[in-house]
């Protein structure tokens, strides 16, 4: 049996696990009336995002049709996406710092 | 009408009613010990050594939490009148209350022969005002009549899914019936403020709402500090959520879609109906003070997944006046805090409720809590110490 994901809206590029998938199992992804499917590459926890699509590393990550942060690693789709692949750019003082 | 609570003087409705003693300290606590009905604030903060700013903010909120609804009637009590500053004088506190026509009295060390003297005539000045306020009946309100404010924290991806919608749904229709709607926490704009700036009803706000979060941004840059090791917290980064971008774009559901009418600053009242924003940090202690002080009557705490123990009993306190209600859209938390959650829209991420339905039942919970029903936590007589939005040094 499939599990299921909620994508907030159309542009996003990752979705939202609502229960968790293991490696090679089928996700139906709902977006409001629409629904598409993904096949997960690994373990995505409930609560923990998947990618729906190829998203190369610099390039932004959208959730709620807004961008969240950048791809820090090329994320193939059905992957688990998280801190360890996307990266945040707002209020960082590390960042700031360096460029000094 | 949709709800019942009391009338007073200014045209407002108490939700509650308490007789609140100001400033907090040694006298207040003892009164509050002794007679019922009574509250008092506890914080370390009284505006001493503070810049002007900062204690024309410790003014405000001491003035506006007694103009507050909930409050039947409000005892100003000190060593002496004048006070150590202009800004923060007994009679100025007092004043500002009794504008709203409530019953007010002040009384001093100086002039009741001590500490000891005020306190025992502090009691006797109490007792009268919680009898007399205690022969008020609840009278019929609208929804109109009803301020909220609310913070989320410990989110996971239920928060920004469903939670902060859940809020966002009645926010919306508490501002369409002309009530007040409050949000906050600077910190969790940051990456969400241009979205909130569009809904603003005019330029001016618009750029007062891209400036707190600016500020809040240069603030973290200006001591290095990498946002990440501060917020989101461990417990976001372990339910899901990976940027502060993601936390900020889900705390925003909590905003509903409502025109964004001012930006207010710490304890301010809203001039007007309508959603307002409120210049603060993320963090409890702080905002729900602060909210109480603008007039809310109830204030809510829409929590994701924090690391809350199995029968773990959440922060009862910090809306001062105003009492807390705690929602979740985690199951596992609403199961593990069933002691304290007061609300779980959880049914709309298990697909047996629409959010609009969630929303509805939301609304109603908050109606009979202001007609008198106690929230969960409101059954434990425990108040943490708050703390006060002040953005100049100390010296």
């Amino acid at each position: 049996m499939a599990k299921r994901a909620m994508r907030v809206t159309l542009r996003d590029n990752v979705a939202t696990m609502v229960e968790t998938a293991v490696a090679g199992e089928a996700v139906v992804v709902t977006t409001g009336r629409e629904t598409s499917a993904v096949v997960a590459r690994e373990e995505i926890p409930c609560n923990f995002k998947i990618a729906l699509a190829h998203i190369p590393r610099g390039e932004a990550v959208v959730k709620y049709g807004e961008v969240i942060g950048e791809a820090s690693a090329d994320i193939p789709p059905g992957a688990l996406v998280h801190v360890h692949n996307l990266v945040g750019r707002r209020g960082r003082g590390d960042l700031a710092r360096r460029d000094v | 009408m949709t709800w019942l609570g009391y009338r007073r003087p200014d045209g407002s409705y108490g939700a509650r009613n308490y007789v609140l003693i100001v400033p907090g300290g040694l006298v207040a606590t003892k009164i509050c010990q002794f007679v019922r009905g009574t509250v008092t604030l506890a914080t370390s903060e009284t505006g001493n050594t503070r810049a002007r700013r900062d204690r024309e903010t410790v003014a405000r909120f001491l003035a506006n939490i007694g103009k507050n609804p909930n409050v039947a009637g409000v005892l100003v009590q000190g060593n002496s009148a004048g006070g150590s500053y202009a800004e923060l004088s007994l009679e100025r506190i007092a004043d500002e209350v009794a504008g709203t026509g409530k019953p007010v009295a002040v009384l001093t060390a100086d002039q009741c022969g001590g500490t000891l003297g005020l306190l025992a005539k502090g009691i006797e000045v109490a007792r009268e005002m919680v009898w007399r306020a205690s022969r008020a009946q609840r009278e019929p309100a609208d929804d109109a009549a009803l301020s909220l404010g609310m913070k989320c924290g410990g989110s996971d991806a239920t928060s920004g899914l469903v939670g902060n919608g859940v809020v966002g749904y009645v926010y919306d229709r508490l501002v369409a019936a002309r009530g007040v709607a409050m949000f906050s926490e600077n910190t969790e704009i940051i990456g969400a403020e241009h979205v909130l700036a569009r809904r603003a009803v005019s330029p001016e706000v618009a750029e007062q709402i891209l400036a707190v979060a600016r500020k809040m941004e240069e603030r973290g840059q200006a001591v290095g500090e990498d946002i990440r090791t501060i917020n989101p917290v461990p417990a976001n980064f372990a339910g899901g959520i990976s940027t502060l971008e993601e936390k900020s774009l889900g705390a925003i559901h909590k905003a509903g879609s409502q025109p964004i009418q001012g930006v207010l600053s710490y304890g301010e009242r809203p001039p007007r109906p309508g959603l307002y924003f409120v210049d603060n940090n993320a963090n409890g202690q702080y905002l729900f003070p602060s909210y109480a002080a603008a007039g809310a009557q109830m204030v809510m705490f829409q929590l994701g997944g924090a690391s809350v123990p199995v029968g773990g009993i959440l922060d009862p306190s910090t809306g001062i006046v105003a009492p807390l209600l705690w929602l979740t859209a985690n199951r596992r938390t609403q199961e593990r805090a069933a002691n304290s959650v007061d609300f779980c829209s959880a049914p709309v991420l298990e697909g047996t409720e629409s959010l609009e339905e969630a929303g509805e039942r939301l609304y109603e919970l908050i109606r009979e809590t202001a007609s008198g029903a106690m929230t969960r936590t409101e059954t434990i007589d425990h108040t943490n110490p708050f703390s006060m939005y002040l953005e100049d040094p100390i010296f």
